[in-house]
């Protein structure tokens, strides 16, 4: 079972596995698809903030999956997952302040305020990070305890993300309008299942 | 110089119909190459042999000294919808469009209505290259050596009359060779539109052609619009109507989002895309680290441009 997860995990990494291979020209033998682009950047942000919020909706639709197949995976895959999704999103972010906005405060501060889009996307970050953060051993007493608490903010996180990503698209397209359904789908669900343990 | 009508059909047109099937086989088949050979790119890329520049003049008193963008970059990060959304959409999904022959149709008020091929409208000897920055409203700039003539060169041509206001223009609509067309991303065909105070601005440029040779399918080939101070969608591709009209023409993005993209979208740093700051902008090809750099009113033209919205409030004509 253990092994799976780590199939599992790994699987999940393979986004980043080839960005990276991109990003040091690793892939010569794919022709134009060998490096990120004119504007690379722009590629870096755009992927690992797609398969960010990709892997964490996937993480969330394992809870009721496992909640009809009562597959034990389905119990162990959660966690690792969304730490997976937390790593990309720390990369979008990273690559956003750092090498888009050059690491300066100042710039990121009035980039925030004239992009609303950025706001919403801050907001589900700093969800997703404060999970993240009990996550970790020491506070896993905490985390235990309060599993509703934090299941709660990392629907909000994923809500969050679907926003930001919908939001900056010019036209409607395929992509943010499905997760935003399967989101309404997840969240709904989750409020009916909550209700029955009550 | 007189304008001939396409209708009267040259010899060498008909001749070279079975030729452009043959070739068109060719190029597909050079195009499965180049997925599997990097180096293949490059065949595909080489100037067709009845290009539409033979001669051309450089040094353009309206060409800017800024380093160019690579051709490489000028023809593989593109937005042109009618090919797909995303950057790269344009260079993979552009392959069987067939930029020749290619007719234009003018109408509304001019005196020179009717259908034209393009080597009637476009003067060859009046051929220049313009090195214009390009910059898009999503915030990216590109600097793009065309070649082209001043779109007033066109239009002196049709003799536009007196109720002539504004000059709208159309891409081609071929749902089956260009596959962008076949969703509804925006309501096609692409329509985009100047007032002829705009149009007959020396810096209004009908583009043919980039880095000495004729534009690639996702350049906009074979004629597009080059309207350097405004944001990159005003400047349609593939033109295939002009329309002289009274009143001002409803356009693509502005029909999308009327709140967000205006009629006359001037590159404008202190006015606001609604959900971005447009105060600045990247550079492609500066490098993974370039920094960003300050977007300039009227995209740097404003010597030449800004009389043109003297008075204006350009916060409500953005």
């Amino acid at each position: 079972m253990q092994y799976m997860v780590k199939v599992f995990t790994l699987i999940s990494l393979i986004p980043f596995i080839i960005l990276s291979l991109k990003g040091f020209g690793f892939l010569p033998v794919f022709g134009f698809f060998s490096d990120l682009g004119a504007n690379p950047i722009e590629t870096i942000i755009h992927a690992t903030g797609k398969w960010g919020i990709r892997i964490l909706i996937i993480t969330l639709l394992i809870t009721p999956i496992g909640y009809y197949t009562k597959h034990e995976l389905c119990k162990r895959l959660p966690k690792p997952l969304g730490l997976v999704s937390l790593f990309y999103i720390l990369n979008h972010f990273l690559s956003y302040a750092l090498i888009d906005q050059g690491g300066d405060i100042k710039v990121i501060i009035v980039d925030i305020i004239e992009t609303p889009y950025l706001i919403v996307g801050w907001a589900g970050f700093l969800c997703l990070l404060s999970v993240g953060l009990v996550s970790l051993k020491k506070l896993q007493t905490w985390f235990n305890k309060n599993r509703s608490t934090i299941s709660g903010i990392v629907y909000t996180a994923a809500v969050l993300g679907v926003w930001h990503y919908y939001w900056q698209t010019k036209v409607i397209e395929v992509e943010p309008v499905l997760l935003s359904i399967l989101m309404l789908l997840l969240t709904g669900w989750k409020f009916k299942t909550s209700k029955k343990k009550s | 110089m007189s304008i001939k009508k396409s209708n009267t059909i040259k010899s060498y047109e008909i001749t070279s119909e079975s030729i452009y099937l043959e070739r068109r086989k060719l190029i597909k088949s050079m195009s499965i190459a180049s997925t599997m050979i990097p180096w293949g790119m490059a065949w595909s890329q080489s100037p067709k042999e009845d290009s539409y520049i033979s001669a051309y003049k450089k040094n353009s008193i309206y060409s800017t000294s800024e380093p160019k963008n690579s051709f490489e970059d000028i023809t593989t990060y593109n937005n042109f919808y009618e090919f797909g959304m995303g950057k790269s959409d344009p260079y993979q999904n552009s392959g069987n469009f067939e930029p020749a022959p290619w007719n234009v149709k003018i109408s509304g008020e001019a005196n020179k209505t009717g259908v034209y091929n393009i080597d009637d409208l476009i003067d060859s000897n009046a051929l220049e290259e313009r090195i214009y920055r390009l910059r898009c409203v999503e915030a990216w700039s590109m600097v793009i050596p065309w070649i082209g003539i001043p779109l007033a060169n066109i239009i002196e041509k049709l003799e536009p009359n007196s109720k002539a206001k504004y000059v709208a223009f159309e891409t081609v609509y071929r749902p089956s060779e260009m596959p962008g067309q076949r969703k509804r991303i925006l309501k096609w065909p692409y329509i985009e539109a100047l007032t002829m105070a705009e149009a007959m601005n020396p810096l209004t440029l009908i583009a043919v052609g980039l880095y000495g040779q004729d534009l690639l399918n996702q350049s906009g080939a074979p004629m597009r619009l080059v309207v350097p101070w405004k944001y990159g969608f005003k400047s349609i591709k593939s033109i295939n109507k002009i329309h002289f009209q009274e009143s001002q023409p409803k356009t693509s993005w502005n029909m999308s989002a009327s709140n967000e993209y205006g009629f006359y979208a001037n590159v404008n740093p202190e006015v606001d895309h609604p959900r971005w700051s447009q105060s600045r902008e990247r550079r492609i090809g500066n490098g993974f680290f370039g920094a960003k750099q300050p977007t300039l009113m009227f995209n740097g033209y404003q010597d030449e441009v800004a009389h043109l919205y003297q008075g204006m409030n350009l916060k409500k004509y953005f």
